[in-house]
């Protein structure tokens, strides 16, 4: 658990009802918008190839629009070319959201619009109709568990140390769209206030699991949770309970404040957008544990002791 | 009778390296009845897939709904039963991955549906298997998921292993055997009896770094409940928590102790209760004659540890012996597939002659060893231990009921009730905890914090 400033890949999964997608080799900005859709309510299914006379297989030689356009209701989907025409026209506004195997279709409704928007500055170097991968290089701490969607935003330092607890009373609106560093532990209480004056999301050593489950159900669990709902964006970086971040930690967030940064939730990593040289990191790694309890994490720091297990 | 006689030689066991495999995130996509269902599960606890989603033709979900279920799931393989909506299912297929890039897909069912199914997936490269609710249509299925977990052909999986071994065993000793293994991922129950019959399943519920998984299925209480002191629920969780993230941190207290056995009881319960969603029969389980125990349970180094966590979890109904597998003797001999040339039975480490009694009124039970015979009257609820040394004889109305070469523990009297019931309210569990855990003397007294 260390900063490291180098090239890093982030995978973005893209929903059902994809419309637009960026291409492979595309420069992207962290925030911009690389994936955008659509959400779809419940299809009609359309006969096609049967009601054509054609086979299934040849069905793509008479469709009159691609799969996943927007139609119009009454619009011809498919259409036979014979004096006698036949065709497949969509019952409702929509989008034609799939070809089935046995040459019908389904028209789905528009009931809402997503999109996808990358965490880091780079490029996309795989880009699919299920998920695009973005590689760039930035400043980037590996977290122990993220949860929330992803989140992009100006870094703000609101505790005085490593040790410190995000105080509620701190948080106001003036800090909404910036990425809280909280100290070693945050309360349930600080994380929805946040997520209440707007703030993208708070990054702290460690948040009460207990507080978790208020925040995201009781099915969260300590590997985290990547959503895309409307939630407060959470990283721990050490643990669960309460923590004291090493000052190897801690300390360069001191120089990051101010700069851009994100939090990749599916994979638990904050990343600061900052020159290579924007900051010294120590020779060695500093190293967090479990107390013996298992209910805290603690910095090691300076001369250890190993006690024999309880066992 | 229950003998935990017979050792022979000892087999010769070599290096061999037992891997927990790839994890495999498994979709089950079912059409027909629920019978269907649960032979699907039964082929996911069989194959140690970690069922991520399940659905069947016969819910009332949209295609949409289907395929964005799906492909949220990030399954590595999705199994598709042949049946009624089945179609549908296939169509969610076809939609949640499209032409990128997809996972394993395979199509289960007889010929003809199954022929259908694997024409609409024919652009994802479907593979057909028999039907999942035959046995030989099981088995390939396992051998197929297993194969995809194999990091590499000639690994050895763990729960391969503790299956191969639980027959191995229950040929060698005649009786009908239990394994359970509960590691720090997968917890792994296979049961083998002498005519043959066996059943193996797994779940990726464990001590480690699996232990928060536990606690999201379980919940919380029925963790604490295990658990001989007043535990405050939310520093219960961050120590579950904390723990799936830091599975390598040995227990530091007693507390941390207790909180590892409790974790390792629901983990078998949790395997059990899947069991039986799967339509498995767990009678058979509770009447085995002989249970060993392997990975983190057998590693404790008190062996009433390991007896007191598998008598909660599993609740025995029968007299019975419980062995320990410290060190994988077992498992990599049975990988190695050595158990032609010696009795696997010489591996195991008998640990106590359990006695599961429901008596009435207070029954004399005796029990003689080296030391000469000692004899106890057991009461309605209590849970007693006899400590023995040398060779066992346990004698009840008179007749032998079970005799041992040498116990590491010695002969365990339950007249604790089946099932096993605990109080709800901390007043009263906590007491009759804390009474079973000092009867074994399973916790340490000093440092207890």
């Amino acid at each position: 658990m260390s900063w490291r400033f180098g090239e890093n890949a982030v995978v973005h999964p893209i929903p059902v009802g994809l419309s637009v997608r960026a291409n492979e080799g595309q420069a992207v900005r962290a925030g911009e918008v690389i994936a955008a859709g659509t959400v779809l309510g419940s299809p009609i299914r359309v006969a096609g190839a049967r009601r054509l006379g054609v086979a299934a297989a040849d069905l793509p030689r008479v469709m009159r629009v691609a799969t996943g356009a927007e139609v119009a209701r009454g619009a011809v989907l498919a259409r036979t070319g014979r004096r006698f025409a036949r065709a497949a026209s969509a019952p409702i506004d929509g989008r034609l959201a799939h070809v089935r195997a046995d040459g019908d279709l389904e028209v789905a409704p528009i009931v809402g619009r997503w999109a996808v928007r990358a965490v880091i500055d780079g490029t996309v170097t795989v880009a699919s109709d299920t998920s695009l991968t973005v590689t760039g290089e930035a400043w980037c701490l590996q977290g122990t568990a993220a949860y929330g969607p992803d989140a992009i935003g100006e870094l703000a330092l609101i505790a005085d140390g490593g040790a410190d607890e995000l105080v509620p009373s701190r948080i106001d609106t003036k800090l909404r769209d910036r990425i809280l560093i909280g100290g070693g532990r945050s309360g349930a209480e600080a994380i929805a206030r946040a997520h209440a004056c707007g703030v993208a999301a708070v990054v702290a050593g460690a948040v009460p699991a207990a507080g978790l489950r208020a925040l995201f159900g009781d099915d969260v669990d300590a590997h985290g949770l990547a959503t895309r709902a409307d939630a407060p964006t959470v990283l721990c970086l050490a643990g669960f309970g309460s923590a004291s971040l090493p000052e190897a930690l801690y300390s360069p967030l001191r120089v990051f404040a101010g700069s851009r940064a994100a939090v990749h939730t599916a994979s638990a990593r904050l990343f600061v957008f900052a020159p290579a040289d924007a900051a010294a990191m120590p020779a060695t790694p500093p190293v967090v544990a479990i107390t013996d309890d298992w209910g805290a994490v603690r910095a090691i720091e300076g001369s250890v002791t190993f006690e024999p297990s309880a066992r | 009778m229950t003998s935990a006689t017979g050792l022979a030689a000892p087999v010769d066991v070599g290096e061999v390296r037992i891997t927990v495999g790839r994890p495999i995130r498994l979709a089950l996509l079912v059409g027909g009845d629920v019978a269907n269902l649960a032979a699907a599960r039964r082929v996911a606890l069989a194959s140690c897939a970690d069922t991520v989603l399940a659905m069947r033709g016969a819910d009332r979900t949209t295609l949409i709904e289907r395929a964005s279920a799906l492909r949220d799931a990030r399954a590595d393989v999705v199994l598709l039963v042949a049946g009624v909506g089945a179609d549908e299912l296939a169509e969610a297929i076809r939609l949640a991955y499209g032409e990128a890039a997809h996972p394993v897909v395979l199509v289960s069912g007889p010929d003809r549906g199954r022929a259908r199914l694997m024409g609409a997936l024919a652009a994802l490269s479907a593979e057909a298997a028999p039907p999942a609710a035959s046995s030989y249509g099981r088995d390939a299925l396992v051998a197929r998921l297993r194969a995809l977990r194999r990091p590499t052909g000639d690994a050895i999986l763990r729960d391969e292993s503790v299956e191969a071994a639980a027959r191995a065993l229950a040929v060698a000793t005649s009786r009908a055997v239990v394994i359970v293994d509960t590691g720090s991922e997968t917890t792994t129950l296979a049961f083998s009896a002498a005519d043959g019959s066996s059943f193996a399943a797994s779940a990726h519920v464990g001590v480690g770094a699996n232990a928060d998984r536990v606690v999201a299925r379980a919940g919380i209480d029925r963790v604490r409940r295990w658990i001989p002191r007043a535990v405050d629920t939310p520093a219960l969780l961050d120590r579950v928590f904390n723990r799936a993230r830091r599975p390598e941190a040995p227990p530091g207290s007693a507390l941390t102790l207790a909180l590892e056995m409790a974790i390792a009881r629901e983990s078998i319960a949790h395997v059990l209760a899947e069991c039986e969603r799967a339509g498995i029969d767990l009678a058979p389980v509770r009447l085995a004659t002989t249970i060993v125990c392997c990975g983190v349970p057998a590693a404790w180094p008190r062996p009433q540890q390991c007896v007191l966590a598998v008598l909660d979890a599993l609740a025995p109904e029968t007299l019975l012996v419980i062995a320990r597998d410290s060190d994988d003797a077992l498992l990599r001999a049975v990988g190695q597939g050595q158990r032609t040339a010696g009795d696997v039975s010489a591996l195991l480490r008998p640990v106590a002659i359990v006695a599961t009694l429901s008596p009435r009124r207070p029954q004399k039970i005796t029990v003689s060893d080296a030391s000469g015979p000692v004899q106890a009257e057991v009461s309605r609820g209590a849970l007693t231990l006899i400590p023995t040394t040398g060779a066992v004889e346990l004698r009840a109305a008179g007749t032998t009921k079970a005799t041992a070469d040498t116990l590491e523990l010695g002969v365990v009297l339950d007249a604790r009730g089946r099932p096993l019931a605990l109080p709800p309210r901390d007043a009263e569990r906590i007491p009759a905890l804390s009474r079973w855990t000092t009867a074994l003397g399973v916790l340490p007294e000093a440092g207890a914090s």
